[in-house]
């Protein structure tokens, strides 16, 4: 099974340094483990393909599991897709992973889309974990929904998956993979530049909504959904007996949904 | 608010008296109509006064509002039904794709309905709702017109399809998407079918132009809002104050055929499992239980997500990923459910995003305890075993 994973230039979430995007390198795992579990009798290969005028710190990847990484090198302005799609084209590969959104460019999430596209695979969203699936050429692949839900989605290879953040932490960092590990460079074909009609600002947070009153309600209903959520203002019952405070708290489970009714 | 201007000169023609060689005014006449009425702040004050206290105490809130006419009349105004709106010809339509999770619109989505809306009312355009299922709340929400999508099931390439004809044959200025993971997923999908230009996670939305975070948050991107567009959540306030029609539209979606997906299956949640920041129910141990077995088996029957004080942790006695609070996990959870906690600064900032908080506790004064909707002061070591039974006494028969 030959799995390609695309890998963004990353920055730290808090020193802003360049850094791996830690989605990928989850993503990175669960591709390693696929490909060891699933190998079959050629064993599995992971490849790494970054396209960006610069690698930087992004060969720590291969210091997390990755065998082979490949930097297309091109302009930092030009549009990343066309040489992305020649080298997936060119691999052959089974399953593309990338991360839930790519940074260091716009940070939309819209690359492996478009990709998918181009290529004409099918692409999944926010795989927590992967497996193969019980026919040949196909993949279980479990997507995160909210509040550790899951739902498991069946489908036919070769396709795009995007990781999300629940799938398991990541290989840790070995060195001796690091100095293992091949970075091939090659150079991209020159792509025109992606169109760009944004205007660019420093960034100002903006202020998000509070209170849960809406836009018509009057000022007393504002100041009654901003205050009423963060106090309790609830029931109090001082020393009850044990019994009595048992039914009380199923009564009240029960009534908000809590646990299932009886 | 707005008042009617006081002109001095008009209200002092008022006054005059007529006849007489020099001008007269009788100041004491009280002057036929202002337009607005007296307030007597005496009588409020009465009113809201609260009888059988020793101190004078004024309750402005409890009680009905003041007796002036003003505000006697501003409520009739309030309670009458909500303004119906009708846009028979729009200028343009400005469509929106709600997640609409079990058929029911989540605050996410009303917020939606809230940009929609500002951007359809500042040019005569109407909201236009894609939605799977008919749901009866779309025009309280404020949907002009509601097109049902032809999907059953879980399959987002077909309705990306879906959207793609209607984008094409409908003329849709703007399509809005939540920014959530169904959501996301739909309008990246479209925006790769059709090419349009998309915008992501827009924060801020006015009809001339959006803005959103872009390169790791340090740079904002802004521009005239393009024709797909996905919301951040709390961005934009729910649309509320008049009624929309909801007029259902018909539209000959093409077949579609399968796509790669050959099964989808929902797996609910397995709370033992799930991790404290995505847990629904949370139930949490501090230092006033001892017994953590019994603990344990208390998690299990209720169907909850193990959660602990830093106490407890520090201690060994519960794993340091269930440590709840600043240096723990902060919830998201809908419920928190804590046992002999007493409720630090620093573990409330963990429960803060908590919709209901029960607690146990033997201190009165426990900060756990004012902010639980229910609170019960008791030894918890006491009421563990005494819910356990009554829990086992249910499943018996």
């Amino acid at each position: 099974m030959r799995i390609a994973l695309l890998l963004s230039a990353g920055r730290h979430r808090v020193s802003g340094r360049p850094a791996p995007v830690p989605v990928e390198l989850q993503a990175l795992r669960l591709a390693a483990d696929l490909a060891q579990t699933h190998g079959g009798q050629s064993g599995g290969t992971v490849t790494g393909l970054h396209a960006g005028p610069e690698i930087g710190p992004l060969t720590d990847a291969l210091g997390h599991g990755l065998g082979h990484l490949v930097h297309l090198r091109m302009p930092a302005e030009a549009d990343p897709a066309p040489a992305l799609t020649a080298a997936l084209e060119a691999g052959g590969y089974d399953l593309i992973l990338a991360g839930r959104s790519g940074q260091g460019g716009e940070d939309t999430g819209l690359l492996p889309y478009t990709l998918a596209r181009a290529l004409g695979r099918p692409i999944l969203a926010d795989a927590a974990a992967l497996a193969p699936g019980a026919e040949a050429g196909t993949l279980s692949v479990e997507q995160a929904l909210g509040r550790g839900a899951r739902r498991r989605l069946v489908v036919r290879l070769p396709a795009l998956v995007t990781v999300h953040p629940a799938a398991p932490a990541p290989l840790p960092f070995a060195f001796a993979g690091l100095r293992r590990g091949q970075v091939e460079m090659r150079e991209a074909a020159p792509s025109a530049p992606a169109p760009h009609e944004v205007e660019e600002r420093p960034y100002r947070p903006r202020p998000k909504l509070i209170a849960k009153a809406a836009a018509g309600a009057s000022a007393a209903e504002r100041l009654k959904a901003a205050t009423v959520a963060a106090s309790g203002g609830g029931k109090l019952l001082v020393d009850p007996a044990p019994e009595e405070a048992a039914r009380e708290i199923l009564a009240h489970l029960r009534a908000l949904g809590l646990i299932a009714p009886r | 608010m707005s008042r009617p201007r006081k002109d001095p000169r008009m209200e002092r023609a008022a006054h005059l008296v007529p006849g007489g060689a020099r001008p007269r005014f009788d100041l004491a006449a009280t002057p036929a109509t202002s337009g607005r009425l007296r307030r007597d702040p005496r009588a409020e004050e009465r009113l809201a006064l609260v009888p059988g206290t020793l101190r004078r105490r004024l309750d402005r809130s409890q009680r009905a509002p003041a007796v002036s006419v003003v505000a006697v009349a501003a409520p009739v105004e309030a309670e009458a039904a909500p303004r119906r709106v009708v846009i028979a010809e729009p200028a343009f339509l400005v469509a929106l794709v709600p997640d609409a999770p079990g058929g029911r619109l989540s605050a996410h989505d009303r917020q939606l309905f809230g940009a929609a809306r500002l951007l359809a009312d500042a040019g005569g355009g109407a909201v236009l709702a894609l939605v799977d299922g008919s749901s009866e709340e779309l025009g309280a929400a404020g949907a002009d017109r509601v097109l049902a999508l032809p999907i059953t099931g879980y399959d987002p390439e077909a309705k990306a399809l879906a959207l793609n004809a209607a984008l094409a044959a409908l003329d849709l200025r703007h399509v809005l998407f939540p920014e959530s993971a169904e959501g996301g997923d739909l309008a990246r999908r479209l925006a790769a079918l059709s090419g349009e230009p998309f915008f992501a996670g827009a924060e801020s939305l006015s009809p001339k132009a959006v803005t959103r975070a872009a390169r790791g948050r340090r740079v904002e991107q802004r521009r005239a809002p393009p024709r797909l567009l996905s919301l951040a959540i709390d961005a934009i306030a729910p649309h509320a104050g008049s009624l929309h029609e909801a007029l259902p539209v018909e539209f000959a979606f093409p077949e579609t055929t399968g796509g790669a997906l050959l099964s989808a299956e929902f797996i609910p949640a397995d709370p033992a499992r799930v991790s404290l920041a995505e847990a629904d129910f949370v139930v949490s141990a501090g230092n006033g239980v001892s017994d953590l077995d019994t603990f344990r088996m208390l998690v299990a029957a209720l169907g909850g997500t193990p959660g602990a004080s830093r106490m407890l942790c520090d201690a060994g006695l519960m794993p340091r990923a269930a440590q709840v609070g600043a240096s723990g996990t902060v919830l998201e959870a809908r419920g928190y459910f804590a046992l002999g906690i007493a409720g630090a600064p620093q573990h409330l900032q963990g429960v803060a995003r908590c919709e209901h908080v029960i607690a146990v506790n033997t201190d009165l004064h426990a900060a756990m305890i004012e902010r639980a909707g229910l609170a019960i002061v008791a030894d918890a070591q006491k009421v563990m075993p005494a819910l356990l039974r009554l829990l086992g006494e249910e499943g018996a028969p």
